[in-house]
């Protein structure tokens, strides 16, 4: 194998990985608050990614179609937690019964909405695009871009969520709801803002998701599939087990269908089934 | 096995069942007489279109009951299943393509099913609650994924056609009466497997894994092996499936198919065991008869779901025994049996 073909791969693993960082983070963050293994998750991805592609048609900005995205999953979440998940607060399985209920009527209705054919977003409007040439080495931009923005967004994740009073609020949350109540915080609003937060995270990821593949209505739940195999690996409740289990599933994949299209699914179930194995909470998990 | 009836006692005491419960042998028997005259004169007074649908109903039924088995007395509720069913029926299909003898491509469906099954028991075995259906979830979703890549041999999106049925079941009524048949004994099978000290055991687990544990009881063990047992139902599902069409593509396995295996199973009423069977039979009916008339069919269920999970959490056979008690317990003064919580609760 080639220098030039190793580079490219691993990229293209960094930056599928920075996608994965961005669903899984929204998801673990749900989770590790609120306890509810919200797979209404892809839901909030795929219609973040059909608003951002017809917004970026319309307005030719790649910014607002992000920032679109962004809130409209949001907004659904908001209907979702509010309208929804509050009726059933604290029974683990009813909630994510009910978020498989949210992912099936979402899909559906983007279905309906959109059509069923694949689309893929013109990236124009103020984003890199094109091919970065380096002598032999060519590599298209917009996948850096991806890469860039993405850390940015986690470090801002960091930043917020332990150096700030929110933050802390959220933490303390995680780490007993109970004593944090009883401080005087109102719960109930954490959970909600919390939740569509996460929300806003998995629609910003299907703008960004929706210019590196094409999308169909099932894309929601395919990198629903991966976000669970990275939150698995990572340890749910954990960002940064999100961010190590993102990078190692993208690379893996990315190495995994140059050379064995075939089994490309089977290696990513591999190391999911050997961390369940050896180690159940996940690489960076807490024992429940 | 037999010395865990000894250690805890009467079984009625510790684990109250909402199935049929408290109603009268006889009511019980009728019910059970006219259903099945019913279902057994099904194809002397419709169309062939409606024996179909039956079939697809009963088999479709199985598939939902090796979920409830898990769901209801382990307290595992699986997003996956229809991996598993994938797996058989791609086993079939390849082998009748490769020309195998029927005994052959049974064996080949078989194997395949417990080869799946014990992959899907050993990753989720050390798990519970949300976690086993996550893990359930994944496990499946790769099922679905590699029967859509590996295209040499599944035919990828495509899928396999032109599988033919054995002779003997080739038309629809008597394949009909060969689902019904084998529906009714995985019924019994389930039953049976529930009742047993094994059911017995699950439903400890469910409760309270680490009291079962503190008891002496091998839990992953116990997981592992509920999971192929279920699994082996799922698998005998997938198979009939697949004659049914005649076709087998990846959608069998994919996520839709495994929820609505599990919508099934909620809407008919979580551990009860008619439930799959009513769950089934709602979900086939609004897919394929309502589908005719309206598009939307897919956002109608999902709605029906969670208004089910939010205010009937019983389902249908659970709440419609909850209205026989209570109206019971209006007529004779006496008041309605409290309800029990079928749901798994977490641990500490």
């Amino acid at each position: 194998m080639n220098a030039v073909l190793f580079i490219q791969l691993a990229l293209n693993g960094l930056s599928f990985g920075a996608l994965l960082f961005l669903v899984a983070s929204g998801f673990t963050l749900i989770f590790g608050l609120m306890r509810i293994s919200n797979l209404a998750h892809g839901g909030f991805y795929v219609a973040g990614a059909y608003v951002a592609v017809v917004t970026v048609a319309t307005t030719q900005s790649f910014w607002l179609g992000l920032l679109a995205g962004a809130l409209a999953a949001a907004a659904i979440g908001l209907v979702v937690e509010l309208g929804l998940l509050r009726r059933v607060r604290n029974k683990e399985m009813p909630e994510v019964l009910v978020t498989v209920g949210v992912l099936f009527v979402i899909t559906d209705l983007v279905f309906a909405l959109f059509g069923g054919d694949a689309k893929s977003v013109g990236t124009t409007g103020g984003v890199p695009s094109g091919a970065l040439v380096i002598g032999t080495f060519a590599y298209p931009q917009y996948r850096l871009f991806v890469i860039g923005i993405t850390i940015v967004i986690a470090v801002a994740l960091f930043i917020l969520q332990n150096k700030t009073r929110l933050g802390a609020v959220v933490r303390a949350g995680v780490d007993d709801r109970e004593i944090t109540a009883a401080m005087g915080i109102d719960i109930d609003k954490v959970f909600t803002g919390v939740f569509v937060f996460g929300a806003l995270l998995a629609g910003a990821a299907g703008a960004i998701g929706a210019g590196l593949f094409s999308l169909t209505p099932y894309a929601g739940t395919e990198i629903l599939l991966y976000a669970l195999v990275v939150v698995i690996i990572g340890g749910l409740g954990s960002i940064g087990g999100a961010a190590v289990g993102a990078i190692l599933i993208g690379l893996i994949d990315a190495f995994a269908k140059a050379f064995i299209p075939e089994l490309s699914y089977f290696t990513i179930f591999a190391p999911m089934a050997l961390v369940l194995v050896l180690r159940p909470q996940g690489l960076f998990g807490r024992v429940a | 096995m037999n010395s865990l009836k000894g250690t805890l006692m009467d079984e009625k005491t510790l684990a109250p069942r909402t199935g049929l419960r408290g109603r009268p042998l006889l009511v019980r028997l009728i019910v059970i007489f006219v259903l099945l005259a019913a279902a057994l004169a099904l194809p002397y007074i419709t169309t062939g279109y409606y024996v179909s649908l039956g079939s697809l109903i009963a088999a479709s039924a199985i598939l939902a009951a090796s979920v409830n088995m898990l769901a209801g007395d382990g307290g595992l509720v699986s997003l996956g299943h229809a991996g598993i069913a994938a797996a058989a029926g791609y086993g079939l299909a390849w082998s009748a393509k490769e020309g195998f003898e029927l005994w052959a491509q049974l064996l080949v469906a078989l194997g395949l099913t417990l080869l799946v099954s014990a992959l899907f028991g050993l990753v989720s075995m050390r798990t519970r609650g949300v976690f086993f259906l996550m893990v359930t979830l994944a496990a499946g979703m790769i099922c679905y994924g590699i029967a859509f890549r590996w295209s040499a041999v599944t035919g990828g999106d495509n899928g396999l056609s032109g599988i033919r049925r054995p002779e003997a079941i080739a038309p629809y009524w008597t394949f009909y009466f060969a689902v019904l048949v084998i529906f009714i004994i995985a019924t019994l099978a389930l039953y049976m497997i529930s009742r047993s000290p094994f059911g017995l055991v699950l439903r400890g687990i469910r409760d309270s894994e680490s009291r079962m544990r503190s008891l002496g009881y091998p839990i992953a063990a116990y997981k592992f092996s509920a999971m192929m047992l279920s699994g082996f139902f799922a698998g005998v599902a997938g198979v009939l499936l697949v004659w049914h069409a005649e076709f087998v593509s990846p959608t069998l396995g994919d996520f839709i198919a495994s929820a609505m295996a599990l919508i099934m199973v909620v809407l008919g009423g979580l551990g009860t065991v008619s439930g799959p069977l009513v769950g089934a039979a709602i979900v086939i009916l609004i897919q394929q008869v309502l589908s005719t008339h309206f598009d939307r069919w897919s956002t109608v269920l999902g709605a029906l779901f969670i208004a089910s999970v939010i205010f009937a959490p019983k389902g249908l056979v659970g709440g419609f025994h909850s209205l026989v008690g209570w109206i019971r317990g209006r007529l004779t003064g006496k008041p309605a049996a409290p309800h029990i919580p079928k749901e798994p609760k977490s641990e500490g």
